[in-house]
């Protein structure tokens, strides 16, 4: 790495990262082909005043290197000459010799045990009768290992251990199909960690019921429409906080880079400091520090050291979730707004751009039978089925797997596709209660999709139960 | 700056073909051994502002390597980095890998690879601009408009080959510039800075979206592309209008259309979620449900240049019959799905999914289109689709560029962004008035796992109503 020829008036940071996972899976009592991987390579970044440029490449010899910094080298004099960042204060890492192991308390079984695992669960969701149609066990385990470098000298190093195990039936009678899972089709009970996320999640016994719910949901009756209270879980609230809160305060879609794909945003710069996003109950975190959560960290892909930071308190929108070459950009427009360590790439082979870490919604004070014994008429909604909101993350319309009627502060029937829609500038200030810590769970999601070209990656949320009043509520065709 | 443009056919071949040839060359007796590669060398540019956000050059190749004996089968992916010796030992490293987690693997009844060996390879050269060539090309055509974009391109390529003698590969290069010109911003002509903060709210998500690509790059299409679209966005800077919730009669775009169509790609046409109660079109497949007789879909590989071959072995139809006169016609059916279900395979991957969907134009000309819908809603894109019952088809989406409210065939004003709910089944059935006569290609833009081959074709649709909600 000293050997790379750092640009005259510029600098080079790369950044190696290296990945192993291993990917069981049951499909409708089959083990499908046992998957590992392995993933290497370096992205090489070149900046000189008012430009930058990357490049590339899963050869990691000095020769392989050298090519791909001359070839940044490149992009970042044209990035000089035509890109945006004339006045703008290019950051580099801001840390020296930083370690971080990765969080691994329990080690995962050994494969045979693993796979009797699934095994075990799959055969239970199969022993539901002959209207579970399809039925899915899974686990995967990701190991990562991050290594920063500034003008060839390592600043960071990190590692990383994740673990997203998942079930799923689908129930299927006279044209009608139901499914159900453990915390979303999309994995949404992920963690850092060993064989704990896998004992935490439910997973161990958890086949007999997530069967069970695919086959009451056939039979329930449809989600009544109107507008109504509804109590959302963590495994709801995960995409909620994920899609209205989160995407639109990114700052590198507030200043416009995400307009051609992703979107932009209905907050503006001018917007942080005074205004009102949701109710006094409302107070969101950025907080990469829980080692269990799943998009922990100590240092951003930018070299920016990670803390926990108040995005919303009170209601009352204090700060974007922007790295800190988005926030010289914002500065740039006489904007000064403090960075958070949100500048991260999905892997060695896409550039950095501004990313939700954990995004958590801080506790109340509700326990969950209150919250219920004060709901007159309204839905408690679990797992996230279904999600759309538009580019500027304000109308949405989002559907759960299970519903659950609630009348006169009493918990009732279930119903089959609840789905509600509202506005993000409005809904968040329909707040009306915020559950206890009894009611808090770590979820999060592997697939936030975003950026040119394209990168998936994991962000977590914690959250409590959540109570929002006067909600358009709706089911299914009849 | 990169002084060459048009690089061999063969390119990402010489640099990363061996590793099939290195890993079939691995198999002992009593095994298969199956390797599939894909590789490409991208440039990638972003715009904002009329002006280079981002940019740089990603060039990666991911080598599948799958292991079968005795009926077991195990796989493992491992990057490639271009050198032989090395690249050769990671594939055996990888094949070390398999053998020790073959023993944990159970009989796989599924597992069905074809034993009739077949070769081919494609190759193509094409010319792709210098980075100063497509930079310069772009911002002196945005001059000074708000335009945000992406290009991506240069050559990709996969290739298949087995111990059993199967050897393919197929390699292209191709670009695609998917950009939008917003009705406000831009720099602001004083600072030379990004001049958003003055731009009127009601403009601020205002946009033109357009796609341009193919094989050789050309400067002109790009230049004709963004003066066509600086042009359009002014219908945009009118007063907007509030579209109330409730049904209306609408024009869709060719990529409106597309976009409807591809959400068919979640399951729609799979035989595993045909079987397992998950796919969107279970009404349309068991007959209880038929579309418009004008609507006939096929999956096109050949029109789309989408590779002929997949990991399995077995060849791919040029064209499949998906939906035929309105009736559900057909299922794309893997390997693996024809062993478990009992049905003849067709050559499909392994995940099912159309990559080259075309529906059949009709006989509305284009040019009458606007006049044919008379009042309505005019939609050049939709955004975000998901599923919102998926047993009924029904999936909700926004507009979101360049939509208008239409009076007596005259765009008067453009619409908000505005939610829709509606059933599929329905748009493409009782509410269909006409398909327009044209079929446009839209090559597929998607990049999250590396630039991909495939496209959709589709012509305009107008609809005798759609239902909006929100």
């Amino acid at each position: 790495m000293r050997a790379l020829r750092v640009p005259s008036g510029g600098h080079l940071v790369v950044r190696c990262v290296h990945t192993d996972l291993l990917d069981l899976a049951f499909e409708r009592g089959t083990l499908q082909p046992i998957t590992s991987g392995e993933d290497a390579g370096a992205m090489v970044v070149a900046s000189l005043p008012g430009g930058m440029g990357y490049a590339a490449s899963a050869g990691l010899s000095a020769p392989a290197l050298a090519d791909a910094a001359a070839r940044a080298l490149e992009w970042a004099r044209l990035s000089v000459r035509l890109g945006l960042f004339q006045d703008v204060d290019l950051p580099l890492p801001a840390v020296r010799g930083l370690h971080r192991s990765a969080h691994a308390r329990a080690p995962l079984p050994e494969l045979e045990g693993l796979i009797g695992l699934l095994d075990a669960e799959s055969q239970a969701m199969a022993a539901a009768g002959a209207r579970i149609v399809h039925w899915a066990a899974s686990a995967r385990a990701t190991r990562t290992r991050h290594r920063l470098y500034l003008d060839g000298d390592c600043v960071g190093e990190q590692a990383f251990s994740f673990v997203e195990p998942s079930l799923e039936a689908t129930a299927a009678d006279a044209g009608r199909a139901q499914s159900r899972s453990l915390a979303g089709q999309y994995n949404g009970f992920c963690r850092q960690g060993g064989f704990e996320v896998i004992a935490q999640s439910g997973l161990v016994g958890g086949g007999a019921r997530v069967a069970d719910e695919a086959l009451q949901l056939l039979s329930a009756p449809n989600c009544p429409e109107g507008r109504m209270s509804v109590l959302l879980m963590p495994d709801q609230m995960m995409l909620q906080i994920h899609e209205s809160i989160g995407h639109p305060l990114e700052l590198d879609r507030i200043l416009g880079d995400e307009r051609n794909f992703a979107g932009t945003s209905f907050v503006d710069l001018s917007m942080f400091g005074t205004h009102r996003y949701g109710s006094e109950l409302l107070d969101v975190s950025f907080d990469p520090g829980d080692p269990t959560q799943l998009a922990s960290y100590d240092l951003d892909d930018e070299g920016t050291p990670a803390r926990k930071t108040m995005l919303i308190e009170r209601g009352i929108l204090k700060r974007p979730i922007g790295g800190r070459l988005s926030c010289a950009r914002a500065r740039a427009l006489g904007h000064a707004l403090e960075p958070v360590a949100a500048a991260r790439a999905c892997g060695w082979h896409r550039p950095v751009i501004d990313r939700m870490a954990n995004l958590n919604i801080e506790p109340g004070d509700a326990p969950l039978a209150r919250m219920i014994a004060g709901i007159e008429h309204g839905v408690l909604m679990r797992t996230n089925v279904s999600w759309s909101i538009d580019d500027s993350r304000n109308k949405f319309q989002f559907g759960c797997e299970w519903g659950q009627l609630i009348r006169d502060g009493t918990l009732g029937p279930v119903v089959r596709n609840p789905n509600y829609r509202g506005v993000s500038a409005s809904f968040w200030r329909s707040l009306v209660q915020v559950g206890d810590a009894s009611t808090f769970e770590t979820m999060g999601t592997p697939f936030c999709g975003k950026g040119e070209p394209g990168q998936v990656i994991r962000v977590g949320h914690a959250s409590p139960a959540c109570r929002f009043d006067d909600v358009d509520v709706f089911g299914a065709e009849e | 700056m990169t002084s060459s443009t048009r690089r061999p056919a063969d390119a990402l071949r010489a640099r990363y073909g061996h590793a099939l040839d290195a890993a079939t060359g691995l198999a002992r007796p009593g095994e298969v051994c199956l390797a599939w590669v894909r590789a490409e060398c991208s440039d990638f540019v972003r715009f904002n502002h009329g002006r280079m956000r981002q940019a740089g050059t990603v060039e990666r190749a991911l080598c599948e390597l799958r292991l079968v004996a005795d009926g077991r089968q195990v796989r493992h992916c491992l990057t490639l980095c271009g050198d032989p010796d090395v690249d050769a030992a990671r594939v055996r490293d990888g094949m070390a890998r398999l053998r020790a987690a073959l023993g944990h693997a159970r009989v796989d009844a599924f597992l069905d690879l074809d034993r009739l060996a077949a070769r081919s390879a494609h190759t193509q050269s094409v010319r792709m601009p210098t980075s100063d060539e497509l930079v310069d090309t772009v911002c002196a055509a945005a001059s000074g408009h708000d335009l945000v974009g992406f290009h991506a391109g240069g050559p990709m390529a996969c290739g298949f080959a087995s111990s059993l003698g199967h050897h393919h590969w197929h390699e292209t290069a191709s670009w695609t510039f998917d950009y939008s010109v917003y009705a406000g911003g831009g720099l602001d002509p004083a600072t030379g800075r990004p001049a958003r903060a003055a731009v009127d709210a009601a403009l601020r998500d205002k946009a033109v979206k357009a796609t341009v690509g193919g094989g050789d790059w050309s400067a002109e299409r790009v230049r004709a592309a963004i003066a066509r679209s600086i042009t359009q966005v002014e219908l945009l800077r009118r007063p907007p209008r509030t579209l109330a919730a409730g049904r209306h009669r609408a024009l869709l775009d060719a990529r409106a259309v597309a976009d409807l169509l591809e959400m068919l790609a979640w399951g729609g046409f799979s035989a595993r979620a045909l079987a397992s109660g998950q796919s969107p079109l279970m009404r349309l497949a068991d007959g209880s449900a038929r579309l418009d007789r004008r609507v006939s879909l096929v999956e096109d590989l050949e029109g789309a240049g989408v590779p002929l071959f997949q990991a399995d072995g077995y060849a791919r139809p040029p064209r499949l019959d998906l939906i035929r006169d309105g009736a559900f016609a057909g299922r794309l059916v893997s390997p693996r799905s024809a062993r478990e279900f009992g049905l003849a395979g067709n050559g499909a991957t392994g995940d099912e999914t159309p990559q080259a969907l075309s529906l059949a134009p009709g006989t509305l000309a284009e040019s009458d289109a606007l006049a044919a819908l008379g009042s309505g809603v005019w939609v050049s894109n939709f955004w975000y689709l998901n599923f919102s019952d998926r047993p009924a088809c029904r999936i909700t989406g926004m507009t979101r560029f360049a939509t208008f409210w239409v009076e007596d065939g005259e765009p008067v004003a453009p619409v908000q962004a505005m939610r829709f709910d509606d059933s599929l089944l329905r748009v493409f059935g009782d509410r269909l008035e006409a398909l327009t006569g044209t079929a446009h290609a839209f090559p597929d833009t998607a990049t999250y796992d590396g630039r991909a081959f495939g496209a959709v074709r589709a012509p305009g649709a107008l609809l005798t109503g759609l239902d909006f909600t929100l």
